[in-house]
């Protein structure tokens, strides 16, 4: 019973999708950045199927998708953190509150 | 094509029993126990002590610098594993690169506890 | 364990000398932000700062002309087309930087109230590290090292915009800053995945070799999906239109100082962004039945419709807007616009065109929001009104100004049109006539608006008796440098564009290893 690349890669592709369908119409904030993790963590399952199954091979990917990984936590923090600042300020994280810029 | 097909079907097999499983030890239950509620019964379980106002309180905001901080160091350890598995290769040069790293990230630590996050109060 | 030493020894530390002082000058910034008194001026930290920039401009002058060098198992790439990006870094960092110091002085803005900075040691070494990974990404030669500095230069940017903690549209826009760059970075990461898989290499000159064969292999459908995420992912970046929807909310929400570093040194990253990550990756790829060179042919046409679109929202919304900064803000959306005309006409001038055209730009918009930061401090608001009667206040300022949006529109005798006016000759030259129109048609509409600004400095009166505009010394000399520079470039254009062209040798990029 093997799994194909492909399987992987659609799999990414659908968490990639799903991330920004949800990070472009959710309204709660948290929700908005964790859709974001959701994009970042399809590119990894990309990265890491492409370095096990690819058509060339190699630890790069894997290398590449713990990069990622860090990077993405200091992002999701400091999301928060704004997002904390905003909510002291503001009471809500709600999106669509967030309209004091607009004119 | 035969076999790969044979997959699925395994798989959905597997999937319908799991369904399945559940549902009927549920709906046997059901049939078999006494049901007799009580107020009492119907309370949230919350260690034998009677439970007061609403469940969905607000936890402390510094709870989530906590959690900031802690996901930062905990996620940066992710480099330290592949360097100390590969430590015999790689030598002097990459050791002062982790010495250098772990200096930034001390750093931030000693920035944290400047910054008074490290205190509760 | 001799040889060990001996390897760092001989390591070349030359080659990534910049960075590192760099990176010294910010960490000891930190340290001795977190040693100070809490009371005490931060102010000296700012001086530090700038020290490290001229000592690491110097070290990136020294690289010039010299060998392209490898370090780091090829992932770090020292050429001249990293070490011209990085000087326009460093003097937009450094030019921020003096702005940042009049900012927090004695009535600046961020000084006390609502729009005060508490964080002010994190307000200079913030712009260091956003500094940092703007150097890293230009001299990146693996996808790894480009993104790391992508991401470094992203988050340090996000905490300055919201360094204003009490002030509300600091704090929102920074918020849908990190969303929009979250987003982004996700998309372009998305696309150097598929990069990556079908390559087999993070190292960008093994991508564009590999990408090659994958192209003609079969696999050409996923070569088109991974460079448009990377266009999109890239255009989130310089803020070009449609992506562009962020900017305007940054920019207002962000200390004026902080938004000068964004819309220069930030968009000039993006650009180094695009220029090593798409021609090092996609020019080799060529059409397999007529051998037509993809990225000339085909691929440019999406680049032109992004630089058309920047171009035609910039310049008309821009038209709209009565705060300043917001309308600075779709100015360089549109000069983001103008800015991809040569990568859309892609002709072997594409470096020293682009590179010209940013040099002017640095100088016009820094000098352009030194005067902004001036004038929002002095009146409070940020409003075009607020530069009512300037002329009569401070006629220097407003002879400044003038000159900077002259600039920025394009007038002849200032820097910004013989930038633009290159661009033009190189859409003319490939015959893309429409983006060479609409650069011309935009470029007038957007006369409206900074005539706007310099119809209320010249025309309108203001209260009678006010007093002129304080200049600080800093915020001085970065308005004389800027104009100097603009008026330079704009005169005698010759000795920069021998410089471009003769200098530095941009095709360096493209060289392999000499092993």
């Amino acid at each position: 019973m093997t799994v194909t690349l492909a399987s992987y890669l659609l799999v990414a592709a659908f968490l990639f999708c799903i991330g920004l369908y949800g990070a472009l119409t959710k309204r709660n904030a948290v929700v908005v950045l964790l859709c974001i993790e959701l994009m970042l963590n399809a590119v990894n399952l990309n990265l890491v199927a492409f370095s096990k199954y690819g058509p060339q091979p190699g630890i790069a990917g894997q290398v590449f998708s713990l990069f990622n990984i860090t990077v993405a936590a200091a992002e999701a923090a400091v999301g928060v953190a704004i997002l904390i600042a905003l909510y002291r300020r503001r009471s809500t994280v709600n999106v669509d509150e967030m309209d004091t810029l607009k004119r | 094509m035969i076999e790969y097909i044979n997959n699925y079907v395994l798989v959905s097999i597997f999937v319908l029993l799991g369904l399945l499983l559940p549902v009927a030890a549920l709906t046997l239950g059901r049939f078999l126990r006494p049901h007799r509620p009580t107020p009492e019964k119907g309370k949230p379980y919350e260690s034998g002590v009677e439970p007061t106002g609403s469940s969905w309180v607000r936890y402390n905001v510094r709870y989530y610098l906590f959690a900031l901080l802690f996901v930062i160091f905990d996620v940066e350890t992710v480099f330290l594993y592949p360097w100390a598995v590969a430590y015999n290769q790689l030598g002097l040069f990459a050791l002062v690169e982790v010495l250098i790293f772990i200096a930034l990230l001390l750093i931030g630590l000693v920035y944290a506890w400047k910054k008074k996050v490290l205190t509760w109060t | 364990m001799d040889e060990a030493v001996k390897n760092v020894l001989d390591w070349n530390w030359g080659a990534m000398a910049p960075e590192l002082v760099i990176l010294g000058a910010a960490t000891l910034m930190t340290i001795l932000d977190l040693l100070l008194p809490a009371g005490r001026d931060r102010r000296p930290l700012a001086w530090l700062g700038l020290a490290g920039i001229l000592v690491a401009a110097f070290l990136v002058w020294r690289n010039v002309q010299a060998e392209p060098t490898h370090i780091l198992y090829d992932m770090y790439r020292v050429d001249d087309f990293a070490n011209a990006f990085k000087l326009v870094f460093l003097a937009g960092a450094a030019f921020a930087l003096l702005l940042a110091v009049a900012d927090v002085g004695p009535g600046g803005e961020a000084s006390s109230g609502e729009k005060a900075i508490r964080d002010r040691g994190e307000y200079f070494y913030l712009l260091l590290t956003g500094l940092l990974g703007a150097m890293m990404l230009a001299s990146a030669a693996d996808l790894i090292v480009l993104f790391v500095g992508l991401e470094v230069l992203a988050l340090s940017s996000y905490i300055l915009v919201a360094l204003r903690r009490q002030y509300l549209p600091a704090v929102e826009g920074a918020f849908k800053y990190v969303v929009n760059g979250g987003i982004a970075s996700a998309i372009t990461l998305y696309g150097m995945s598929f990069l990556y898989g079908l390559t087999g290499s993070t190292n960008l000159l093994a991508v564009g070799e590999g990408l090659r064969d994958a192209y003609v292999s079969g696999n050409a459908y996923l070569v088109y999906v991974a460079f448009f995420f990377l266009v999109v992912g890239v255009a989130f970046k310089i803020a070009a239109a449609p992506f562009h929807m962020w900017a305007p909310d940054v920019y207002q929400g962000a200390p004026t100082p902080v938004t000068a570093f964004l819309a220069v040194v930030s968009k000039a990253a993006g650009f180094a962004l695009l220029l090593r990550l798409l021609l090092t990756a996609f020019l080799g790829l060529a059409n397999p039945l007529d051998g037509s060179p993809l990225l000339f042919s085909e691929l440019n046409v999406y680049v032109g419709a992004v630089a058309a679109a920047s171009m035609i929202i910039g310049n008309t919304v821009a038209l709209r807007q009565t705060n300043v900064k917001r309308m600075m803000a779709y100015s360089s959306i549109a000069h983001a616009g103008y800015l991809l005309v040569p990568f859309a006409s892609l002709t072997t001038m594409v470096f020293s065109q682009m590179m010209f055209y940013l040099v002017a730009y640095l100088f016009m918009t820094m000098g352009a929001f030194a005067v902004i930061q001036l004038v929002a401090r002095d009146r409070g608001s940020e409003d075009l009104r607020a530069f009512a009667g300037l002329f009569r206040r401070s006629p220097l300022l407003a002879l400044a100004m003038t000159l900077f949006l002259l600039s920025l529109a394009g007038l002849p005798l200032t820097a910004g049109f013989i930038g633009k006016f290159y661009l033009f000759l190189s859409a003319v030259g490939r015959e893309m006539y429409a983006l060479a129109a609409i650069m011309v048609l935009t470029s007038v509409v957007s006369f409206v608006y900074y005539f706007a600004v310099i119809r209320q400095m010249f025309l309108r009166t203001g209260e009678e008796g006010d007093p002129g505009v304080r200049v600080p010394p800093t915020v001085g000399t970065v308005i004389a440098l800027s104009a100097a520079a603009t008026v330079l470039l704009g005169l005698l254009p010759d000795p920069a564009l021998d410089l471009l062209a003769h200098t530095f040798n941009f095709s360096e990029m493209f060289l392999p290893l000499a092993e």
